[in-house]
């Protein structure tokens, strides 16, 4: 019961964010529209660089299609938007930390981390989110299973997208400014889901099947669009309420440890 | 009835030390040596429902500390601390849906939306039900007066207009304690007697305890009953405004004007703070001489045209707290 009415009120504290921070956005009517048509040209060119590729290459790379690869895309960009388009405020617990303008969401009767990664978004992510649902739709068509598996691929991938960056973010408590550690982790991240899994071995391919999980982001999902698995259905799914649940509990550690400050803000 | 109860609490930080130079640097990379420092020492105090209470002290005596360890936001190292029943530390969500906080420093506006969506996702956080919204917010706009400015965004407000916005922000809720660090940080005097009035208001209509420190004296000689001055970690006094006022200091200020030319006043206690041909303004200290000494001295050319006796400002009586614990005899 206690779970369900906190589910609930997050659930309406995500909601009205949404909202919020949409109209915070289109404030700025051009440069919203700029933003999203920019980021899926963008895209749009990486598709291009794949095409010559395999052109270059014969029918496979690394054991990989064409299509293949493009739903590697598909899914990474949608994830990848969704996570901006909901938590994009994950990127800036490091700066909350050390400006000590976290205190504005301690003060608050709210859960703190779902609190600080509702409070902001990305007009951009529409683009990349938009972008991976028409990528598949037309290199893939319209297959129940493949968008079933995609639409589950896309959810646990903005998740574990942004459970990465609130772990390596939280850093911060313990190091100091860990700014630059998460985009670097978050920047692999994005590499490693693009590309074919068994270009990637040794330490790489551990990490990409643990602390720094791509492999569940897309590779994952593609396997059980090729080949349907139910225990590999499972592990995907097991993993990624793990790794949110490792996340959280180390946000929350450190949370102890926090000091506050007296910057001088506004919030922005 | 008590609503804060602070016993012996304690917060101390520790920090990296570092000698000058560059080969220090590399040294304190390899083997850093840390400090702790004690930012709030074995304090204990207590606040009264409906009590306004001045919380003073210079930068980096511990105010911001204390504060944020009274709201949950730091976790005390010793002591203990109980705000409206709960422990801040252990029970952070529960105090929060009672208590508003106005950090001068830090805006609970969103900077790009007008304040009224700001309103409303506070109302939603803080689950104020929507009729009793509605209610409150026409209240708090009026007596506010940000009828004006709620469809405007924070962007473009003037500061003072956005403190007003952020203090009817934190009263959405109607909460029982008013934490204020700093409000009238960088307002010009009009607005800030404003804001001093409407703390006074909300404490007299609803009983609302208000917690606030402030650097000016203005503030705490306007609306505050209860001082509490924090040096170094420690409390170093706590009095009722009056009694610091009145008694603390033995000081008064005389101001006189002459009909006639008069000579610079020379007595022991008395400091001449201006002194022209025809006025003087005087500091005396009356345990060293009496008034009636320094007024019959004044006056004995029988050329006084008019004489005004006035309180020191707050600010020299705070200064003077702080210059003489700075000796160690407080």
């Amino acid at each position: 019961m206690f779970m369900y009415t906190e589910a609930k009120k997050i659930l309406r504290l995500f909601t009205r964010y949404f909202k919020l921070n949409l109209s915070s956005q289109m404030e700025y009517r051009a440069s919203f529209l700029v933003q999203v048509f920019g980021m899926a040209i963008n895209n749009a060119t990486f598709i291009f660089f794949w095409w010559l590729a395999f052109g270059v290459a014969g029918e496979y790379i690394a054991g990989y299609t064409f299509k293949d690869i493009m739903f590697l895309w598909a899914v990474t960009s949608s994830a990848f938007g969704l996570a901006h388009i909901l938590f994009y405020n994950v990127h800036r617990i490091s700066n909350l930390i050390i400006t000590g303008e976290l205190d504005t969401f301690l003060l608050q009767p709210v859960p703190v981390l779902p609190n600080i990664l509702g409070a902001g978004t990305s007009v951009s992510a529409w683009g990349d989110l938009v972008y991976g649902v028409v990528l598949l739709a037309i290199v893939w068509g319209l297959s129940a299973k493949v968008w079933i598996i995609f639409v589950l691929a896309v959810m646990l991938g903005a998740v574990i997208f942004t459970c990465v960056n609130i772990l390596a973010h939280t850093l911060t408590f313990y190091i100091g400014n860990a700014e630059m550690i998460a985009s670097t982790v978050f920047e692999f991240m994005i590499s490693f889901s693009i590309y074919p899994d068994k270009i990637f071995s040794g330490i790489v391919r551990i990490l990409i099947y643990s602390l720094l999980p791509a492999a569940f982001i897309s590779h994952i999902p593609l396997r059980l669009v090729k080949d349907f698995n139910i225990g590999t259905l499972a592990i995907w799914l097991a993993f990624a309420i793990g790794f949110l649940v490792l996340s959280f509990v180390f946000f929350y550690r450190g949370l102890r440890k926090y000091e506050s400050g007296n910057l001088i803000v506004t919030r922005m | 009835m008590r609503c804060i109860e602070v016993k012996d609490l304690t917060k101390t930080f520790t920090t990296k030390v570092k000698q000058e130079g560059f080969k220090q640097s590399l040294k304190s990379m390899i083997k850093p040596e840390y400090a702790t420092v004690e930012a709030v020492s074995n304090i204990s105090f207590t606040v009264d429902e409906g009590e306004i209470m001045a919380f003073i002290g210079p930068n980096g005596a511990g105010k911001s500390t204390t504060i944020k360890m009274l709201t949950g936001i730091l976790h005390p190292t010793d002591g203990s601390i109980s705000v409206l029943g709960l422990d801040p530390a252990k029970k952070r969500r529960q105090l929060a849906a009672q208590i508003g906080t106005v950090f001068g420093q830090k805006s609970q506006l969103w900077f790009h939306l007008p304040p009224t969506d700001s309103f409303r996702l506070l109302a939603d956080i803080y689950e104020v039900p929507k009729d009793e919204y509605t209610s409150r917010l026409n209240y708090l706009v009026e007596m506010f007066d940000i009828g004006d400015l709620l469809k405007t965004p924070v962007r473009k407000l003037s500061l003072g207009q956005r403190v007003r916005c952020e203090i009817a922000a934190s009263l959405l809720h109607q909460p029982k304690i008013l934490f204020l660090d700093e409000p009238t940080i960088g307002l010009d005097v009009v607005v800030k007697q404003k804001i001093r009035e409407l703390i006074l208001h909300i404490n007299k209509e609803y009983n609302t305890t208000i917690f606030l420190t402030s650097h000016d004296a203005g503030d705490i000689e306007k609306i505050c009953k209860r001082a509490m001055i924090i040096d170094h970690g420690k409390i170093v006094l706590d009095e009722s405004v009056k009694k610091l006022k009145y008694d603390y200091l033995n000081m008064k200020i005389i101001s006189a004007r002459f009909f006639e030319k008069q000579k610079p006043v020379s007595m022991d206690g008395v400091k001449i703070i201006k002194s022209t041909d025809y006025a003087a303004s005087l500091h005396v200290d009356t345990e060293k001489v009496s008034i009636n000494e320094v007024i019959s001295m004044i006056s004995k050319d029988g050329n006084l045209a008019d004489i005004t006796i006035n309180d020191p400002p707050m600010e020299e009586i705070i200064l003077d707290i702080f210059k003489k614990t700075a000796a160690g005899a407080p």
